[in-house]
């Protein structure tokens, strides 16, 4: 059990940590999220002290690890840590770097040393690799090392920076499956991360971090679908979703479309899908669902997801039903019959909610197939 | 590896040999004979005023130049720090003609009777003996300057002049008897310049010359155990000076010399004449010519011992300098590495301070300033400030290696719970040995030539042991080239020593069988 008590990190003119204090517990899988430059890593660094906090206490199993006196290289033992940028030994071998430190650190045999690191290589879907330096391996394959590393060191806690940030996103899966292996173990974990799918599958708390502290504290449920606290909902949403409420005919539309240009830029979505976009909103909204109702009442949500690569504008509305593959824009027409757009056109019936009629339009970029 | 290496220092030696050949040859030129029997100067000068315009060769330190500069217009002085050396300048036409006190012109004449002299001297000298500042300096200097007063009287001085200048002999002059000493007061140190016949030069493994007879009987008159240092010229008086010399030899007087320091009364007088090249009328093969020098570098005397000699003093200065230099260092860095106030400061101190001045001038403060009244040798100085100067060069290069490695690595061993020595030695120090072992070889390299400066501080390295075997020869061929190859061989096992070191250090050519070793595989 990790207590943080009043933990500050003072730098000069900045200050990344203010009066932060939680309680971890064994078994605990926490999610540390929030935008950048909220002081998440340096929270992670300060619980082993590879960054030295300004004030406060650190108690780790009834230490306090903050105390000059406390020998800091043995509590680390205890500490796993995984890196953003891997740090494996580079004039190491692969099976050097997983077996020196137990036997420098925990005093192993040499032979205890190889068997625990080429059980743990077996696990992680290196054994082959044991003999090659660092510097011969992809960066998704040194990091599954590094995480070998940690785990052959029996750590009570894994502390994860920011784990797959580096990686090229094709191997982000592979990191991504080893750490959901170990959190199946219930070791006690503690992940610093922007991948929200991964945060919300792995953990069973988040810290949604904001100005030097824990601003929101939940399981994953709480934080990612009813967040309670007004920054919270907007970091969370915003992350891949814009939604609109439109109840009246005098909807800006331009601010969305203001809105849209920095969407596309921070999720690398092309212009082409954008505008695309843009069409559909305004032959529905404007020229057709407008017309229906003085009153409309429509929820409008795009929503990009980078795993599928897959745009979507998606309506909910009351009142008439209007099926958009009836439009008489020719512009729009040709994009929806392209093969990369998909769309679903439905009333909902018995909804008995908010909404009588749902479309769904899908955009893909072009296959590649 | 060796084969290659082999052929390296073959082919490096051809061109080596080639390219003083060819500039050497204008001393081996063979001339016709003519039956003239009066030799003028080849450019057909005769009177001090021909050389207006003229590029004029003087010994460093002699300040003879200073008796002529006023009459000349236009001259152009040139430098050299063995009189000897002005020789093949004036064959290679480098200068035109060159000033030297009558004396070590007959001495000369004798290897190089091509040599002409201008009737006309610029000027008379007087020579005396410089007495060294320490406590001891007001007795000494009295002491000298009665034996002096005694020995013109009764003619002593005159007969050693006669015997050692005027009659000069390579072949049979020499000290006939050395004079007994009781050494009851002690020893002095006698500073001569050691390759400057007749003066003071070396002779079958000991000091010989005018110089050296004259002070081997003042010691035995007063009852004092003598010590010959030699030196470069221009370190004899900065020595005594500083009061590490008692006695310097050869010292010109003048105005101002006299007010720095203690000059005793004029021990011998000579003419300073300008010498010109004339023809060589001996007509002697090159084979013939190359055959003498070989003999007269080489065997005669038994020379090759002071190049073993020389070669021996700059290997132990090289290797102690560089074993204690790393060591320094090392401990430099490690003193250094967390940023603490007082030890970055010392160490940028030194750095900045040795780093910005040549090495020589460091020595000499070394040597001079801050030893300047220590009795320390020569040898154990130039280890301390070779050590010194090598131990910032290890110290940066440290820095660099150390500076190439990603904190991440510290970090990482940190956090998996290695100490900060344990990460320092097992981490961080093998993989920056990878990145400064190449620039340290390079150090060891630029350090064995460097010492070839210590000539200056009275250490007989192998540089100032090739200086006094040329001074002797007249001629700088075979001495120079035996120097430069015991220079380039002492580089190339030095150099390969380091490489196997990096070669045995380097982890990523371990075998598989050392990684494993004592360990069980698993298929």
């Amino acid at each position: 059990m990790i207590e943080i008590r009043n933990l500050t990190k003072e730098y000069e003119g900045v200050t990344p940590l203010k009066d932060l204090s939680v309680t971890i517990n064994d078994g605990d899988i926490i999610a540390v999220i929030g935008p950048s430059g909220t002081g998440k890593s340096t929270f992670l660094r300060c619980i082993n002290l590879l960054e030295t906090p300004t004030s406060g206490q650190i108690i780790v199993d009834g230490e306090d690890i903050t105390d000059p006196r406390c020998d800091i290289n043995r509590v680390r033992k205890k500490m796993g840590m995984v890196f953003q940028s891997f740090n494996l030994f580079g004039h190491l071998t692969v099976i050097e770097n997983i077996m020196n430190p137990q036997i420098t650190l925990l005093g192993r045999s040499r032979q205890e040393a190889y068997d625990k690191g080429m059980d743990l290589l077996d696990k992680v879907g290196l054994y082959a690799k044991a003999l090659n330096y660092p510097d011969e391996l992809s960066g998704g394959q040194q990091q599954r090392i590094a995480i070998a590393r940690t785990l052959a060191m029996d750590p009570e806690i894994i502390l994860f920076d920011e784990p797959t940030s580096a990686l090229d996103p094709s191997m982000i899966g592979e990191v991504q499956s080893i750490i959901r292996m170990i959190a199946k173990t219930g070791r006690t974990m503690m992940i610093v991360t922007h991948e929200m799918d991964f945060a919300k599958k792995i953990a069973n708390r988040v810290f949604f971090m904001d100005g030097g502290s824990i601003y929101e504290e939940g399981t994953p449920k709480e934080i990612f679908n009813n967040p309670r606290k007004d920054k919270t909902r907007r970091f969370v949403k915003r992350m891949s979703t814009l939604s609109y409420r439109i109840e009246s005919r005098d909807f800006n539309f331009e601010t969305v479309y203001e809105e849209l240009q920095p969407y596309a830029e921070k999720l690398l979505i092309e212009n082409e899908r954008i505008s695309k976009v843009q069409i559909a909103l305004e032959e529905i909204c404007v020229n057709n669902l407008f017309l229906n109702d003085e009153e409309p009442n429509i929820y409008c949500s795009i929503d990009y997801s980078e795993k599928s690569d897959v745009l979507s504008l998606e309506f909910k509305y009351a009142g008439t039903h209007y099926d958009p593959s009836t439009s008489d824009n020719a512009l729009f027409m040709s994009i929806l019959e392209e093969p990369t757009t998909s769309m679903v056109d439905e009333v909902l019936e018995n909804s008995g909610k908010w909404y009588d009629n749902h479309t769904l339009i899908e955009y893909r970029w072009e296959d590649e197939k | 590896m060796m084969k290659t290496m082999r052929l390296v220092s073959f082919l490096l030696l051809a061109v080596m040999a080639f390219t003083v050949m060819t500039g050497a040859l204008p001393c081996f030129a063979v001339y016709a004979e003519d039956g003239e029997p009066e030799n003028i100067a080849l450019n057909g000068i005769t009177t001090i005023e021909q050389l207006n315009g003229k590029r004029l060769g003087v010994q460093t330190g002699v300040l003879y130049e200073d008796l002529i500069k006023d009459e000349l217009e236009d001259e152009e002085w040139l430098y050299y720090k063995l009189p000897n050396d002005m020789i093949p300048a004036l064959e290679n036409n480098k200068i035109d003609a060159y000033l030297i006190e009558e004396v070590g012109y007959y001495a000369q004449r004798y290897e190089h009777p091509e040599l002409v002299r201008l009737e006309e001297a610029v000027g008379q000298c007087e020579f005396a003996v410089i007495v060294g500042n320490n406590d001891r300096q007001d007795l000494l200097f009295s002491q000298i300057q009665e034996f002096i007063a005694d020995r013109k009287e009764s003619g002593w001085l005159d007969a050693l002049y006669d015997y050692w200048v005027k009659n000069w002999d390579p072949n049979t002059c020499k000290i006939e008897s050395v004079p007994e000493t009781t050494g009851e007061n002690g020893s002095v140190i006698i500073a001569i310049e050691g390759g400057y016949e007749p003066f003071s030069f070396e002779s079958g493994g000991e000091f010989s010359g005018y110089d050296v007879e004259f002070m081997m009987n003042f010691c035995a008159a007063y009852g004092y155990q003598w010590d010959f240092k030699s030196m470069e010229f221009d370190s004899i008086a900065p020595g005594c000076i500083s009061g590490k010399y008692d006695f310097g030899m050869n010292i010109v007087v003048d105005e101002e010399r006299a007010e720095n320091s203690v000059l005793s009364d004029p021990y011998y007088v000579c003419d300073i004449i300008f010498v010109l090249e004339g023809e060589d009328t001996r007509n002697m093969g090159l084979i013939e010519k190359l055959e003498n020098s070989f003999y007269k570098t080489f065997i005669k005397e038994e020379r090759w011992k002071l190049f073993a000699e020389g070669l021996l003093r700059t290997l132990a200065i090289t290797v102690s300098s560089v074993i204690l230099g790393t060591l320094l260092g090392f401990a430099a860095y490690m003193a250094c590495r967390h940023g603490n106030k007082a030890a970055n400061a010392l160490t940028g101190a030194v750095d900045w301070f040795i780093e910005g001045i040549p090495t020589v001038v460091f020595l000499m403060i070394l040597s001079f300033i801050v030893f300047g009244n220590s009795h320390l040798s020569g040898t154990i100085i130039s280890i301390l400030g070779f050590s010194l100067i090598f131990g910032c060069g290890v110290y940066n290069n440290l820095k660099v290696g150390m500076g190439a490695i990603p904190i991440g690595q510290t970090e990482a061993s940190r956090a998996l719970g290695y100490s900060d020595t344990q990460s320092f030695f097992k981490i961080l120090l093998p993989q920056a040995a990878r990145h400064f072992l190449p620039i340290y070889k390079s150090n060891v390299v630029s350090l064995i030539k460097e010492t070839s400066v210590v000539g200056y501080i009275a250490v007989m390295d192998l540089t100032k042991m090739g200086d006094l075997v040329r001074s002797r020869t007249y001629d700088p061929f075979f001495a120079l080239i035996a120097v430069a190859v015991m220079y380039f061989v002492m580089e190339a096992v030095l150099v390969r020593i380091v490489n196997r070191v990096e070669f045995s250090i380097d982890p990523k050519r371990r075998s598989k069988e050392k990684i494993l070793q004592g360990i069980v595989e698993r298929e």
